[in-house]
């Protein structure tokens, strides 16, 4: 399947688009949508699945009974059309709509459903192509709110051109800037520059070469020979005994095929770019998923360097934005909390400094736990460590897996101290920085209780003056010079930084 | 409590002593029920076998065990709850063997829960609990009076619109 990026459009900048745009359009593009209707096929497609879902269901649930052959028969083939026929009206009584305040999504026609999404409560908008929809040219659409489980909503499914626009229209509404009418309605790519993109080899060894990768390999092995051991021992002359091997083996391949699902093939090509708004992450091989990451709901990134990676200077990403929960939803989907699958020090360092810039982030105040804190984690207490600037705090833990997690001080929600019983003996207490539910858990276990106070308040202190410094200025770092990493220039066109 | 959990502005707010009174009226009740049930399985026991009456005597044991335990850490844990209202943030500390301390922006605040259950309303108090984006800050303070549970809430609520630091 070709790569359907959104070709790299480095030279127009956003005050000037007309100089590189040769088609005018025909009239100015709508920015009000009412009762809006998405693709017809969808209908069908949705029926298809359902349909499909509850004719293998109703499939063997007959398999198991005594029926006649003509009336499972007649059972299955109900199911799907049932479900063809729900599918088709689910479709036919969902509609969207975009005004000045907000999105609403209206479902249903027995149970209604209204969900409303005001801007300001808009983290971001991705575009999944799922597979099959990918096959018939059409793409789905996901707002992200912010906070709670409930936030995701999905506009399915509108030809790739449609989910653009609205998105392009959704993002300038949310942002409150004026859309650019030359830009939309023209089939102009917006301006971004590429940063990088993660080469297929890359993926491939850093799949390979991950701890639990090797893990599970290493249990489906051991399955299949215990398996073997007990049908060539016990089962010789049972006929059910490779069933036995089989069915062990099963739960173990399911493990690796999700494995290789999520870290191999939903991150294929994996490229990111700087954009107006955010960073916009493209990925897929198979479904296909463009996420835009915006510059001021960035709580915080995890730099995760497992151990053999850290031989070989690799380092993976994971961001924390607001209403994108703890996890990557299943399949490698559209809101991954990936930022980089993979990538080397000098990559990391950079989008790191574009997403969280810090001026002083040389001079810091370092803290580790004292030597009595081996009580609790006998190797791993001198391997953790918190720093802390006057723009960020960044805590450091792990000797199999180090995680660096480094949150933005204007980010922080609350600042909490604990100490249990063994902890008040030793005279340690733990610190905790907290931000919305996310990969990034900045942290400090068992430090010296009063130099755990002090850092607390400190940081109460800090946080305080850095939501005042961050009111008081536009957010998001400046596009045209990002980060303030000396030596570092931004990547743009086509070249590899990753050499 | 000691040094390490002292306010920074001096003192703490604390909670209402019926909190304590409460809880221990609430493991009394209980350990009475369990204790009931312990003589209830003495007598069965005993009228049935021989040797494993005992059984019911360790029920009421244990029911008595909880019944002093409660009543040595109810007011104890009354006392080591508190909150100071700072010019930005919100102090809470509180808890006897996991001792914690919290400090919430007020413009972090998404919302102010109060909360109270029949035996907290009759012994008249009432838990805040405040909730920012993030779920690990989970401040909730059990015991405040109704009335001053009431002034916190408006006082936050009406602080957190003012201060609102957005996401």
């Amino acid at each position: 399947m070709a790569q359907d990026f959104e070709p790299p459009e480095v030279a127009s900048s956003p005050a000037n688009p007309a100089a590189t745009n040769p088609i005018a359009p025909e009239q100015p593009a709508p920015t009000e949508l009412e009762g809006q209707r998405t693709h017809p096929l969808t209908g069908l497609i949705q029926g298809l699945i359902w349909g499909a879902i509850a004719a293998s269901a109703l499939g063997t649930q007959q398999l198991s009974g005594d029926n006649n052959f003509l009336f499972s028969l007649a059972i299955v083939v109900t199911g799907f059309f049932a479900g063809v026929f729900l599918g088709l009206t689910s479709w036919l009584f969902t509609r969207y709509s975009i005004n000045d305040e907000e999105v609403r999504i209206d479902r249903g026609l027995v149970f209604r459903s209204s969900r409303r999404i005001p801007y300001e409560r808009l983290q971001s908008v991705d575009i999944n192509e799922p597979l099959i929809a990918r096959l018939v040219g059409l793409s789905e659409l996901t707002i992200e709110m912010a906070g709670g489980s409930q936030s995701q909503n999905v506009i399915r499914f509108l030809t790739l051109d449609d989910a653009r626009r609205l998105r392009r229209l959704l993002l300038s509404k949310a942002h409150g800037t004026a859309l650019d009418e030359q830009v939309e309605g023209s089939r102009m790519p917006e301006s971004k520059e590429l940063i990088t993109v993660v080469p297929p080899d890359r993926i491939l060894y850093g799949a390979l070469l991950s701890l639990d990768f090797a893990f599970a390999v290493l249990s489906a092995v051991v399955a299949v020979v215990a398996g073997l051991y007990f049908v060539s021992s016990r089962f010789f002359s049972d006929g059910g005994g490779p069933w036995g091997v089989f069915l062990a083996v099963v739960p173990f391949a399911w493990g690796i095929i999700q494995m290789i699902n999520s870290r191999i093939l939903a991150q294929w090509n994996f490229s990111l770019s700087r954009h107006r708004n955010g960073l916009r992450i493209e990925r897929g091989l198979l479904s296909r998923s463009s996420q835009t990451i915006p510059y001021d709901r960035v709580q915080g990134i995890a730099v995760i360097e497992p151990v053999i990676w850290r031989r070989l200077g690799w380092s993976k990403l994971d961001v924390d934005v607001a209403g994108y929960g703890e996890s990557a939803t299943t399949e490698g989907g559209v809101s991954s909390n990936t930022l980089l699958p993979i990538s080397d020090r000098m990559l990391a360092e950079y989008v790191l400094n574009l997403l969280i810039p810090d001026a002083d982030r040389a001079r810091y105040e370092e803290l580790r736990p004292p030597r009595r804190s081996r009580v609790f984690a006998p190797i791993g207490w001198k391997y953790r460590s918190i720093r802390t600037t006057d723009t960020t705090i960044s805590s450091k833990t792990g000797w199999i897996r180090t995680s660096t997690d480094v949150i933005p001080l204007h980010k922080v929600q609350s600042v909490q101290m604990t100490q249990g019983p063994l902890q008040r003996r030793l005279g340690l207490a733990s610190a905790q920085v907290h931000t919305p539910d996310g990969p990034v858990n900045t942290q400090i276990l068992h430090l010296d209780q009063f130099e755990a106070r002090r850092l607390v308040f400190d940081q109460v202190e800090r946080a305080k003056r850095a939501r005042l410094a961050a009111a008081g200025r536009a957010f998001g770092p400046d596009v045209d010079h990002p980060g303030h990493f000396a030596g570092i220039e931004p990547v743009v066109g086509q070249s590899d930084p990753l050499g | 409590m000691d040094d390490l959990f002292t306010s920074p502005t001096g003192k703490w707010t604390p909670v209402s002593p019926a909190l304590a009174t409460a809880r221990k009226l609430i493991g009394l009740v209980v350990s009475a029920v369990i204790a009931l049930l312990g003589a209830a399985v003495t007598a069965v026991l005993a009228s049935i076998t021989q040797g494993w009456w005992w059984v019911g005597v360790v029920i009421i044991a244990l029911a008595v065990g909880f019944a002093t335990w409660m009543w040595w850490w109810a007011p104890r844990n009354q006392r080591s709850w508190g909150y100071a209202e700072t010019d930005q943030d919100l102090l809470v500390r509180g808890g006897l063997m996991f001792r914690r301390f919290v400090a919430i922006p007020y413009g972090r605040m998404q919302f102010v829960d109060v909360e109270s259950g029949p035996i907290a309303r009759k012994f008249g108090f009432a838990s805040v609990s405040l909730n920012t984006a993030s779920t690990s800050t989970a401040a909730t303070i059990p015991g405040v009076p109704l009335d001053e549970a009431a002034r916190l809430r408006d006082k936050l609520t009406e602080l957190g619109e003012s201060h609102g630091a957005g996401l």
